[in-house]
C-alpha cells in the first residue's frame, strides 16, 4: 500500500502542475474575454454581493458614524427584539395573506382569458382584446395607485357614485382595514391578467393542431376540445406557474403597499419591506430593520428553493 | 344540429367575457382621459362618466405652467435614455463571454450570478452601499446599483449561445479580436434580442419610483413617478392630508399628468407588442 501511495505522488504533482499552466494558458487564451468580463463582475461584486455583506449590520448596533465595521457586535438583539414583538406576528401574517389571496385570486384569470382568447375566430378581435388587457402591464405602479384611489375616492369616486345612487351609505374603503387586501388583489388581477395571458396563450399555440382536427372529425364539440385537448395541453404549463408563484408568494408588491396603505390600515397591510422601509429609511433604525429584512429574505429564498426543487421534481425546468 | 348550437353558445359565451375583460381593463384609462379633459365644475360635480364634459385642456396647461412637472418629466426622460443605455450595454457585453462554452469559469461565474437571484440583502445594505458610495442624490444611484438585471443577462446569454458560431469563428480565424466580434458581428446580429430585454429596462426606469424616492432628496431631481406620487399623498383616498383635497391636487390635473407619463409608453406599444411578448417568452423558456 504504501508503495502505491509512493508511485501516486510525483504523478499527483505533475498533473496538479499542468493543470496550472493549463489554466494558465486558458486565462492567457481568454484574456480579451475576461476584459470584456470585468465590468461584469465589478458589478456583481459590489451590488449584488457587497449588500450580502452589509447584511452583518444586522448583528451589530449600527451608526454611520462608526461604518460597517466599527460598530459593535451585539449579536442576535435585533433578532431577538423582532421575534419578541407584536410586530413579527403580524407582518407574517399580512405578508403570506396577502400573497395568498393575490396568488388563488388571481391565478385562475390569465388562464381563462388565454383559454377564451384562443376560441376566438375573428382575428381582428383577438388581438384587440390581447391589446387591450395587456396595457395595463405597462403601467407604472404609481398609476395604477393613484387610479385605485381615485376610484375609490368617497367625494369623487365612481365606485362611491355608485353605491350613492343605489342609496346606500358611502364607504371609506381606503382607510378601512376591511377593505385593504381585497382592493390591493383585485387592481392587481387587473394589472397583470393580461401580461400573464400570454404564457399560456404561447403554451396553447404548440398544441399540435391535428389533436383538435382529430378530435374534430370524431365529433367533438368546440367546448369538449376545449376541456379535452386544451387544458390538459397546458397542463403542465400551469403547474409549473403555479409552483413558481407559490415560491414568490413572499415577494408582495410592496410599492403598491406603500401607495394604498394608511396608518388606519397597518393592521392589515403593513408588510416585510414597508415595515423596513419605516423602521430603516425613515426612523434610520438601520439595523434593526437589517435584521427583520434578512430574516425576510431567507424565507422568500427558502420558498424559492423549494418551489425549484418541486418543479424540477415534477420534470418541468427549475428556475435555472 | 346540436353541435352547432353548442358552438354558438359558446362563441357568444366567450365574445361576452372577452369584451368584458376588455372593458375592464380599458374604463379606468378611458376615464382618466376624461377627467383630465374636462373642466373643473363637471369633474367636482361628479358628472364624468365616459367622455370629457366641457372639453378643456386647462388641466395641460396647468401641468406645463407649474415648474415642477414639466422639469420632472425631462428628469425621467434623461434617467430612461441614460439608464437603458448603461443596461444595455452593460448587458451586451457582459452575456458575451457567458455565452461562449469554454470561457474560463464559465460554471463558477454563472453560479455566482444566479445565486444572486434568490440571495436578496434586502432595502437597508443596498442603501448603505449606495450612500457609501456616495451615489446618494445623484443619477448615478438611479442607473449603476441595477445596472444588469439577472434575468435579462440570462435571456441575452441564451440569446447569443443559440447564434450560428460560423461567423464568429470564421471571424476569429481572420484574426479579428473578441472585442471586434463582439461589436462588429454579435451585437448587430443580436438587435431582436436588444430590443425586447430594452424594452424591459425602458420600462424598468420610466415607471421606477421606490428607488428615486430613497435615493434622491432634492426635490428638483424627482422624476415624474415621484412628482406623482407626492400629487397622491395629498389628495383625500390616501389619508394622509384632512386640508381640502381639491385645491392641493386638483384631479384634472392630476389625470393629465398621468396622461402625459403615459405617452411614450402608448407610443411604444406597437413595438412593445412585437417584442415584449417575445421578451417574455424568451424568459419563461430560459430562465
Amino acid at each position: 500500500m504504501p508503495d502505491v501511495s509512493h508511485a501516486l505522488q510525483p504523478l499527483g504533482k505533475k498533473t496538479y502542475k499542468s493543470r496550472l499552466s493549463a489554466t494558465l494558458k486558458h486565462i492567457k487564451r481568454d484574456r480579451q474575454l475576461l476584459i470584456l468580463f470585468i465590468p461584469c463582475v465589478a458589478f456583481y461584486l459590489i451590488f449584488r454581493y457587497g449588500p450580502l455583506y452589509g447584511l452583518i449590520i444586522a448583528f451589530k448596533d449600527y451608526s454611520v458614524w462608526n461604518g460597517i465595521l466599527g460598530s459593535d457586535w451585539v449579536g442576535l438583539k435585533h433578532f431577538v427584539k423582532f421575534f419578541s414583538s407584536n410586530d413579527f406576528i403580524l407582518l407574517f401574517k399580512n405578508t403570506l395573506l396577502l400573497g395568498f389571496y393575490a396568488l388563488i385570486f388571481g391565478f385562475p384569470f390569465p388562464i381563462i382569458l388565454a383559454v377564451l382568447l384562443n376560441e376566438v375566430r375573428l382575428k381582428w378581435f383577438k388581438k384587440s382584446v390581447q391589446t387591450f388587457t395587456y396595457l395595463p402591464s405597462f403601467l407604472s405602479v404609481v398609476i395604477i395607485s393613484s387610479m385605485v384611489i381615485d376610484f375609490l375616492s368617497p367625494s369623487s369616486g365612481m365606485i362611491n357614485k355608485l353605491i350613492a345612487m343605489l342609496g346606500f351609505e358611502k364607504i371609506y374603503f381606503l382607510i378601512m382595514p376591511e377593505w385593504f387586501r381585497t382592493i390591493y388583489v383585485v387592481s392587481d388581477i387587473w394589472a397583470h391578467m393580461g401580461y400573464e395571458a400570454i404564457i399560456y396563450l404561447a403554451a396553447i399555440a404548440g398544441i399540435s393542431p391535428t389533436l383538435y382536427e382529430a378530435a374534430r372529425v370524431d365529433g367533438a364539440s368546440r367546448l369538449r376540445r376545449m376541456w379535452h385537448i386544451t387544458i390538459p395541453s397546458i397542463l403542465p404549463t400551469i403547474l409549473i406557474m403555479l409552483i413558481m408563484k407559490v415560491g414568490n408568494m413572499m415577494r408582495i408588491g410592496y410599492e403598491k403597499v406603500l401607495l394604498l396603505y394608511t396608518p388606519t390600515t397597518y393592521e392589515v397591510a403593513d408588510v416585510f419591506s414597508t415595515f423596513v422601509y419605516r423602521k430603516g429609511l425613515l426612523e434610520t433604525n438601520y439595523s434593526y430593520a437589517a435584521a427583520v429584512g434578512m430574516f425576510e429574505a431567507l424565507v422568500a429564498m427558502f420558498m424559492i428553493l423549494s418551489a425549484n426543487y418541486f418543479s424540477r421534481k415534477l420534470g418541468g425546468k427549475g428556475l435555472w | 344540429m346540436v353541435g352547432e348550437a353548442k358552438i354558438s353558445v359558446l362563441g357568444i359565451f366567450t365574445t361576452i367575457v372577452l369584451l368584458i375583460a376588455a372593458i375592464v381593463t380599458l374604463y379606468p384609462l378611458v376615464y382618466i382621459l376624461a377627467i383630465s379633459l374636462s373642466d373643473t365644475a363637471s369633474v367636482v360635480q361628479g358628472k364624468v362618466w365616459l367622455w370629457p364634459e366641457g372639453l378643456n385642456f386647462d388641466a395641460y396647461m396647468q401641468v406645463l405652467k407649474d415648474n415642477r412637472i414639466p422639469k420632472a418629466y425631462m428628469n425621467t426622460v434623461f434617467y430612461t435614455a441614460l439608464g437603458t443605455s448603461i443596461n444595455l450595454a452593460m448587458t451586451a457585453i457582459a452575456a458575451y463571454p457567458l455565452s461562449k462554452s469554454n470561457f474560463i469559469g464559465r460554471k463558477y461565474w454563472m453560479f455566482g450570478i444566479v445565486l444572486t437571484m434568490f440571495l436578496n440583502a434586502g432595502i437597508i445594505p443596498n442603501y448603505l452601499i449606495v450612500q457609501k458610495l456616495g451615489l446618494l442624490d445623484s443619477v448615478w444611484a438611479l442607473v449603476i446599483p441595477n445596472a444588469i438585471w439577472t434575468f435579462e443577462l440570462i435571456i441575452l446569454k441564451s440569446f447569443y449561445e443559440g447564434m450560428s458560431s460560423q461567423i464568429r469563428e470564421a471571424a476569429l480565424i481572420d484574426g479579428a479580436s473578441e472585442f471586434r466580434i463582439l461589436f462588429n458581428i454579435v451585437i448587430p446580429l443580436s438587435k431582436p434580442a436588444l430590443a425586447s430585454i430594452g424594452l424591459f429596462y425602458f420600462m424598468g426606469h420610466w415607471n421606477s419610483f421606490f428607488i428615486p424616492m430613497i435615493y434622491l432628496n432634492d426635490a428638483t431631481m424627482y422624476p415624474l413617478q415621484v412628482v406623482l406620487r407626492d400629487m397622491l399623498i395629498f389628495s383625500e383616498g390616501s389619508g394622509a392630508s384632512l386640508v381640502d383635497a381639491q385645491a392641493l391636487a386638483p384631479q384634472a390635473k392630476k389625470n393629465a399628468t398621468i396622461v402625459l407619463s403615459m405617452i411614450p409608453v402608448l407610443l411604444m406599444y406597437p413595438f412593445v407588442q412585437k417584442y415584449f411578448a417575445k421578451g417574455v417568452m424568451l424568459g419563461s423558456e430560459k430562465g
